[in-house]
């Protein structure tokens, strides 16, 4: 038998990140953005895949399901559709969701399923060492890309627009007090939302570095109106030497969990047998 | 006695609306009724039949005689007409020939004020007529189906029901027919089964992928859940359906998913996902014949190996296959109780035979008796999701009441964070194996039927009602023969089993090619050398078929 520790089960003391690594900055935003929410720490659900972003929920004080890799989608779907008092939301990569996950992701937004959704987006596979992933920039050279990257990238936030998602907005991790705006308004949505956060990896990606991302990421205008669709669309393909952030588009529909009947009586967890 | 009647067309010709009719209207007469069906992976034309077997005493499979063939096209007559007993009649909407009735049903149908549509009511009053039957459950039956449309519809039914029994009262009484007795119990198939069965078991989230032969089970709990308060998700691919269902049960509720071969493989990660992180993941697994797309509406049971050894690395599970319509009830739900006892994943084997099986049988509860989730009413400040213990079993909370739930696909602590301290490892993968000991202890014990004989049919799942017929057959010619049936094939209890077997001759009957049952009860040490009586055509064995070959086989 394991020595029995009296005190709660809280987060893990130590990270795997390199220093300087991007995802330290959205771990303290996160915490930053669940106090500023006001959360109650007991509902908050984090879920992720496998990754070094997917990582992140044992890194705070939360309920936790660190599922399989692309994965982090439907697990959430379900412990949502159990139990839709949680506060569900995902941490993962890029690879993860756009990547293995990306057929979830595109039926995820279709649902409107009340999950937040925070892209940790380094445009690389960080855990396994390198490689592209589907944000990688064309010739971005990989030990295994060895003469560049030749697919397009995937342009998730025109994606998610093009599929009616309600809530499509992007940070970084450069920029902490507007990525925890977006984190709380991502939360304060009801309904599924995309945050995609661009993210420095120190170690695999030397293209896409902290310079590189303070120098192009720009507030969206004041007046800019994220109910304007085509307006939307337009702006999630921006990308060079400028890149818009803050929330590209916002739309109101039913969620997922309103149109359950079987729901109407209170979370299906709590109310199993009576 | 009993007889067979074969009704053949091509897809949407109404073959199975006539034989749905017959099934409900003959059981409502007082008769045993077993209906079964082979269809053609297509929406239009092929071959599909449809098989209703009359019996005065229980039916528990189909056999391939038919007494009486109906058939809606010339195709379907040449493809059907050796089927037809010795003796038999076929009625046939088209030319009359010799042991064939004519019998137009369209223009009857018109004839009688109705659609063409209602050729279907034309065939089974003719079919009455010629078994010599009494109208009058016919009628019942066709006023109860249409019950909920205009008064009239039924009315012009029962009038081209009429006409057809009138078009060959030349003939009435010329298919023999058992003698009824008192109309009882309710027609119901292998899916609504499982499907009833697992909501009232309480079942709460249902997330899969449409997949023959598994696709009739999905429907049903669609269609009962407002009743039973689930939600019915039809989901991207199997792999978001399992990991649904992952999700939901680590948030605390029973949830299951619905697939065949095709699909479960695509499930094989999200399996061991369950067995990792020790959720109480159902999955009802409907077999078809493979490898790969293989023969999609046709029976078989070619994945009991697979379902045993699927997903990556060692962890406990386990497998039930139940035979006839009451164990089905029966073992889905212990599927549930035994995924929950053990925190680990379940599942139900059945196949395409058994899902489109009908027969009419004693009522099935469908009031709702949730099963024991096994959760800690109270969890302790302390708590801790994978806490190490003698039976491997950890106290299961719930993520949102109190303590913090942690679970990870990586291998994890007590505390559920992941982990790559190896001792811990090694701690953690033993307190989940430890589980197997409880479980085999709970191992479901394989049946006689009727009592231990010097031979023995041994057999699982869908097989035991032909196998039983067959025993009957066998034991009537004065044989010394039994069946053996497993309802549960993974864990197998050897120790168990093997008293049961020695000094026998073992005959494994199985749907497949390799006697994956036999293999199954050698490796557990409960079998040595056995014969086998294999079928992987993608039809299902019949009483008769099993007989003669063991009759063949056995003999010493
Ligand atoms: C089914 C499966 N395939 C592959 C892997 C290996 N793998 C783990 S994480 C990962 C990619 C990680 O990239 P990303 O999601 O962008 O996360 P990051 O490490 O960059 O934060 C891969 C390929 C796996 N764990 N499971
Ligand atoms: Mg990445």
């Amino acid at each position: 038998m394991s020595a029995r520790k009296a005190e709660p089960v809280g987060r893990m003391n130590e990270t795997a990140w390199c220093p300087g690594c991007g995802n330290h900055a959205i771990l303290k935003t996160l915490d930053a953005a669940v106090a500023e929410a006001g959360l109650d720490r007991r509902k908050l659900m984090l879920v992720s895949g496998i990754g070094q972003a997917a990582k992140l929920p044992h890194y705070t004080d939360a309920n936790v399901f660190n599922g399989l890799h692309g994965r982090a989608l439907p697990a959430a779907t379900g412990i949502k559709l159990a139990n839709h008092e949680l506060e569900v939301i995902i941490t993962s990569g890029d690879g993860d969701m756009y990547g293995e996950g990306g057929n979830h992701f595109l039926h995820a937004i279709r649902r409107n399923i009340g999950v937040k959704c925070f892209v940790h987006d380094n445009q690389v596979y960080g855990l396994t060492k390198g490689q592209a992933s589907p944000t990688s920039e064309l010739g971005f050279v990989t030990k295994i890309q060895t003469h560049g990257v030749v697919s397009v990238p995937v342009s998730p936030l025109a994606l998610a627009i093009v599929e009616n998602a309600t809530f499509v907005a992007r940070s970084s991790a450069v920029v902490p007090e507007h990525l925890q705006k977006m984190m709380v308004a991502a939360i304060r949505h009801k309904g599924f939302a995309l945050l995609d956060i661009l993210q420095p990896c120190v170690t695999f990606n030397k293209v896409n570095t902290w310079q590189w991302y303070k120098q192009r990421v720009k507030e969206l205008p004041a007046g800019y109106d994220p109910a304007n669709r085509a307006l939307a669309l337009e702006t999630a393909l921006k990308w060079g030497e400028e890149i818009p952030i803050g929330i590209i588009y916002r739309a109101e529909r039913k969620t997922f969990e309103e149109q359950q009947p079987a729901l109407a009586k209170g979370p299906l967890a709590l109310t199993y047998g009576k | 006695m009993d007889t067979n009647i074969r009704i053949c067309g091509e897809a949407g010709q109404g073959v199975q609306t006539t034989g749905d009719l017959l099934t409900h209207a003959l059981a409502a007469a007082g008769l045993h009724v077993c209906a079964t069906q082979g269809y053609m992976s297509r929406i239009r034309g092929g071959v599909n039949s449809f098989d209703v077997r009359i019996g005065d005493a229980e039916v528990l499979g189909a056999r391939v005689p038919a007494e009486l063939l109906v058939v809606f096209t010339r195709e379907a007559l040449d493809n059907c007409r050796s089927s037809v007993a010795e003796g038999g009649l076929v009625l046939f909407d088209g030319q009359a020939d010799d042991g064939v009735i004519a019998l137009e049903m369209a223009k009857a149908a018109a004839a009688a004020g109705g659609s063409a549509l209602m050729a279907n009511a034309v065939a089974a009053g003719a079919v009455y007529a010629l078994l010599g039957l009494d109208l009058g459950s016919l009628r019942a039956a066709l006023s109860k189906q249409f019950a909920k449309k205009d008064e009239s519809v039924a009315r012009t039914n029962i009038a081209c029901a009429e006409k057809g029994a009138e078009l060959v009262a030349a003939r009435r009484g010329a298919v023999k027919c058992p003698k009824p007795g008192q109309p009882f119990g309710a027609v119901v198939s292998g899916s609504e089964t499982v499907g009833l069965a697992a909501a009232v078991a309480g079942v709460k989230v249902v997330s899969s992928y449409p997949m023959t032969p598994s696709t009739g089970v999905f429907t049903w709990l669609a269609g009962a859940a407002d009743r039973y308060g689930i939600v019915v998700e039809q989901a991207e691919d199997e792999i978001a359906a399992i990991n649904m269902v992952c999700g939901a049960t680590y948030a605390g509720v029973p949830a299951m998913t619905t697939t065949s071969g095709g699909g479960f493989a695509l499930m094989a990660e999200g399996l061991s996902l369950a067995g990792m992180c020790e959720l109480p993941a159902v999955i009802l697994l409907s077999q078809r014949p493979a490898p790969a797309t293989g023969l999609p509406t046709r029976t078989g049971q070619e994945d009991l190996l697979f379902a045993a050894h699927a997903g990556h690395g060692e962890f406990p599970r386990a497998i039930f296959a139940p035979g006839s319509l009451a164990q089905a009830y029966d073992l889905t739900r212990r599927a549930f109780e035994t995924a929950h006892r053990w925190q680990t994943p379940a599942m139900i084997l059945i196949d395409q035979f058994l899902a489109d099986l009908q027969r009419n049988v004693a009522p099935m509860d469908e009031t709702l008796r949730p099963i024991d989730r096994g959760l800690l009413d109270v969890p302790p400040a302390d708590y801790r999701r994978y806490a190490v213990t003698k039976n491997g079993v950890s106290p299961r909370a719930i993520p949102g009441a109190g303590p913090f739930v942690i679970t990870d696909s990586d291998e994890h602590t007590a505390d559920g964070h992941l982990t790559e301290d190896l001792a811990v490892r090694v701690e953690q993968q033993d307190k989940r194996l430890r589980k197997c000991k409880g479980m085999l202890a709970e191992f479901l014990l394989p049946e006689f039927y009727p009592a231990p004989a010097a031979e023995v049919l041994a057999c699982w799942g869908s097989t035991w009602g032909p196998c039983r017929e067959a025993v009957d057959l066998l034991r009537a010619a004065g044989r010394d023969v039994c069946m053996l049936h497993f309802g549960q094939v993974w864990p197998i209890d050897g120790r168990r089993v093997k008293p049961m077997v020695a000094g026998r001759k073992v005959t494994m009957v199985e749907g497949n090619a390799t006697a994956q049952l036999g293999s199954v009860l050698k490796g557990a040490g409960a079998l040595g050398r056995f014969k086998a009586i294999l079928r992987y055509d993608g039809l299902p064995f019949t009483g008769p078929e099993i007989a003669e070959r063991a009759a063949g086989r056995v003999k010493s």
